[in-house]
């Protein structure tokens, strides 16, 4: 598909607080250029630069688009790691979803990426939020649920918005699937049962790679085609756990099949955030403004953003919209700051480290020279739950 | 048996000169043109009536759906993926419906099984004669009807079918795809016998780029998900329905992919329906997308070709491409316009003969020919030996 977008060939960004390496920092100038930072010049600091960046002496040529940002915050536009956008859409919900499979268990084959839809109105209220790159994966009710998907919230049709078109495979421990299956009176029905689904399939998969290699193979199987990536290692396991037996259910489970593993949700992680910690743990943290209404979120606590962070893992904050809204995500962040996060940390947990929990850390999540430009210009300060973006960059073009 | 037309209007480049007159012989065409002298034995005195090829309905579900469920011969609603199936053994052909189909001045359509499931079976173009469907049969296998959308979903839904999301039908589609190249492989090596399928037969035409598939989608992103598969695949295809084509009608004049819309004339009793509307046609013809529009029988009654047409006129559609979305758009969407679609020399005698514009709903069928069998509807319509 061709990009819809066209590029503006130059925008520069004057003065004001950029979020530079994990802090504030005085900016005196930053380049974008087709779609990517090319330059970062901070006042009273050594000017960085970009591969063919002039130095500041000299006279750069003229830009589209000059902003003084005087007084105003710079942020890279933050990400979200863990939503069901457009699966579940805005104002119809249940009657017409996409989210889970409910009669199928086993769906590695089905890809979040065939079911978003760009033109629900929460990509827009993600955008206006600062929101810039969402991760939606589909829903936790199958043991195995599916593709997830990465993409930018703007554009026309997916195709355009596309970072990643598979990216991790998603699986579910815990209440939920027992709770759907158990209801229809199937298997599973326990926390066993659900673990023996993942076991059995991941082992047909490590069976299919080796007679996949013989000469005798024919016919391919699209479920273990979906799950080769996942045995390879070149994908991750995106685990749904909130209890903490749950998140070690799904690590015993990683390690016996050598899988890469991100935990979602990981509500009770700070219950054994040391092991957590030994195990340079991927953390997707959230959805922590909600009631406790499911027993495995007893322990839900706004502490453990902050506890598995000094233990060592690589944590990130998550709206899981719709549970919370998208645009709720800097507020989420808020909170955990109010708790005692230190604000620095809690801006990396929703744009750095989602960034590198996804695979992207070359890319987005920072504002770096050869990094996309997604940038959000704040009046006041982002993590004031009054605050709101003036102005947002995707790709370089000014979407808000 | 020979018959002329004459003095009757025919249209040229979007407007109807009068006092031409057409030659039938065999079941063919066999001249056009102001000066035609030739006994024959049936002359047709039209008296500056309006001559069409016969009306063409690109995707029915005519002689397959009949009043009440049981009876209807339309979906295997237990099996989500049924390519075997092929509609000329469900079609009623003396189905009220191509009594009103005749009657609308349709001449050919594809019938097609009904569009809830993910791959429901293939697509056959018959004429609207004929005591059975075998007579007037024109292509038995005119591609692999897929359904994306509401539809499918809700009817996987009450079924408990495995997948039953976008998602999950999407990759259905996709999974019986890669087992039909499969088979296709494994077919072709000549150490292996293996057993015919039944399914992955019918699906063979459509893997080696013979058929198209052809897309009952409504919403823009469940059409992307099916250009996307058919990329993959390297797959024809064309969409129908399309009712949010418009939505992305530049993609669409891109990939040179034709859409058959319709029915429009419905309510918006579906999520997927929202963004229906009249003007989908223009804006999809301004963008340079072969259309052809459709009533779905038995989602709009069959007669209603016509007003289909009339409304996208209505708003805004150029009357020309209006009058070639219900005739030679669809003879050429349905890859038989090399004999159907036109009045001209060689083409099949396929004619509707009526009171005034074809356009204008209150014109009448006076008369319809098909293969050269006539069909008199008005007692004004004076035949002389």
């Amino acid at each position: 598909m061709g990009k819809g977008l066209t590029y503006i060939m130059k925008t520069v960004l004057e003065k004001g607080q950029i979020f530079y390496q994990g802090k504030f920092q005085n900016l005196e100038k930053l380049v974008i250029e087709k779609g990517k930072i090319t330059e970062i010049n901070l006042v009273s600091a050594k000017p960085k630069k970009g591969k063919a960046a002039p130095a500041t002496k000299k006279k750069s040529p003229e830009a589209d688009n000059i902003v003084n940002c005087e007084g105003k915050f710079i942020l890279p536009g933050f990400i979200d790691a863990h939503t069901h956008i457009s699966l579940e859409q805005d104002g119809i919900g249940q009657s017409d979803s996409d989210t889970n499979e409910v009669f199928g268990l086993v769906t590695p084959q089905v890809r979040a990426y065939d079911a978003v839809k760009m033109r629900d109105n929460c990509f827009k209220e993600a955008v206006e939020a600062g929101i810039t790159t969402v991760m939606i994966a589909p829903g936790s009710a199958n043991p195995i649920g599916g593709q997830c998907c990465i993409v930018k919230t703007v554009g026309k049709i997916v195709d355009e918005a596309c970072v990643k078109e598979s990216a991790g495979l998603k699986m579910a421990f815990g209440e939920n699937p027992k709770r759907v299956y158990g209801d229809q009176k199937k298997f599973p029905s326990t926390r066993m049962g659900t673990a023996a689904v993942i076991r059995e399939w991941l082992m047909k998969a490590q069976d299919y790679l080796k007679r996949k290699k013989t000469k005798e193979f024919k016919d391919r199987e699209i479920k273990l085609e979906a799950l080769l990536p996942v045995i390879e290692g070149k994908t991750s396991v995106r685990a749904h756990a909130h209890q903490a037996d749950d998140i070690i259910t799904a690590y015993r489970i990683a390690q016996e099949f050598n899988l890469d593993l991100i935990f979602d949700h990981c509500t009770e992680g700070h219950l054994i955030a040391t092991e957590l910690g030994k195990w340079k743990a991927k953390a997707v943290v959230g959805p922590t403004m909600v009631t406790r209404k499911k027993v495995e979120l007893r322990n839900r606590s706004y502490k453990t953003v902050e506890t598995l962070m000094d233990e060592g893992c690589l944590v990130a904050i998550t709206t899981d919209h719709p549970v919370m809204p998208i645009d709720s995500l800097n507020v989420a962040a808020a909170i955990c700051v109010k708790h005692g996060l230190d604000e620095d940390r809690a801006i990396k947990a929703i744009t750095e480290n989602p960034a590198a929990i996804l695979g992207l850390e070359k890319r987005l999540g920072k504002l770096e020279v050869g990094f996309d430009a997604d940038i959000v210009i704040w009046k006041t300060h982002p993590l004031d739950a009054r605050s709101q973006p003036e102005q947002v960059y995707v790709d370089g073009n000014r979407v808000v | 048996m020979a018959t002329i037309f004459n003095n009757v209007r025919i249209n040229m480049n979007g407007k109807f000169f009068p006092g031409q007159k057409v030659l039938v012989e065999n079941g063919k065409i066999n001249m056009v043109g102001s000066s035609i002298f030739k006994n024959v034995e049936n002359v047709i005195e039209c008296e500056q009536r309006y001559l069409v090829p016969g009306l063409i309905d690109a995707h029915t579900h005519l002689g397959l759906a009949e009043p009440g469920d049981k009876l209807s011969d339309i979906t295997e609603s237990e099996l989500p993926i049924t390519p075997q199936l092929r509609p000329l053994d469900g079609i009623r052909m003396h189905s009220r419906a191509l009594e009103d189909a005749r009657r609308a001045g349709i001449t050919t359509c594809m019938v097609c099984p009904g569009s809830d499931s993910p791959i429901a079976g293939i697509c056959s173009i018959l004429k609207t004669n004929g005591n059975s469907a075998d007579v007037g049969l024109i292509v038995e296998q005119a591609g692999v009807l897929m359904s994306f959308g509401e539809e499918p979903k809700g009817r996987a839904k009450s079924y408990r079918h495995e997948l039953s999301t976008s998602m999950g039908l999407t990759a259905l589609i996709r999974e019986t795809i890669m087992k039909a190249q499969d088979y296709n492989i494994a077919k072709q090596n000549k150490k292996i016998v293996k057993d015919r399928e039944i399914d992955m037969e019918a699906l063979l035409p459509l893997i080696k780029g013979e058929v198209p598939m052809r897309v009952s989608a409504h919403r823009a992103e469940d059409i992307l998900s099916a250009i996307r598969i058919a990329e993959e695949f390297e797959l024809k295809i064309i969409i129908e329905h399309g009712t949010e084509a418009h939505l992305i009608a530049p993609i669409l004049a891109e990939k040179q992919i034709p859409v058959v819309i319709g029915p429009t004339l419905v309510p918006k009793l579906r999520h997927e329906l929202n963004e229906k509307t009249f003007e989908g046609a223009k804006i999809l013809a301004d963008a340079g997308v072969d259309i052809a529009l459709t009533c779905d029988y038995p989602g709009l009654p069959i007669e209603t070709l016509r007003v289909a047409a009339a409304m996208a006129v209505q708003y805004g559609l150029d009357e020309k491409i209006a009058l070639a979305a219900i005739t030679e758009n669809p003879a050429k969407i349905l890859g038989i316009d090399e004999r159907i679609g036109k009045i001209r020399k060689g083409y099949d005698a396929d004619l509707a003969l009526f009171s005034g514009h074809p356009l204008d709903i209150r014109s009448k069928l006076e008369a319809l020919c098909v293969d050269g069998d006539l069909f008199i509807f008005s007692d004004k319509i004076r035949i002389e030996d």
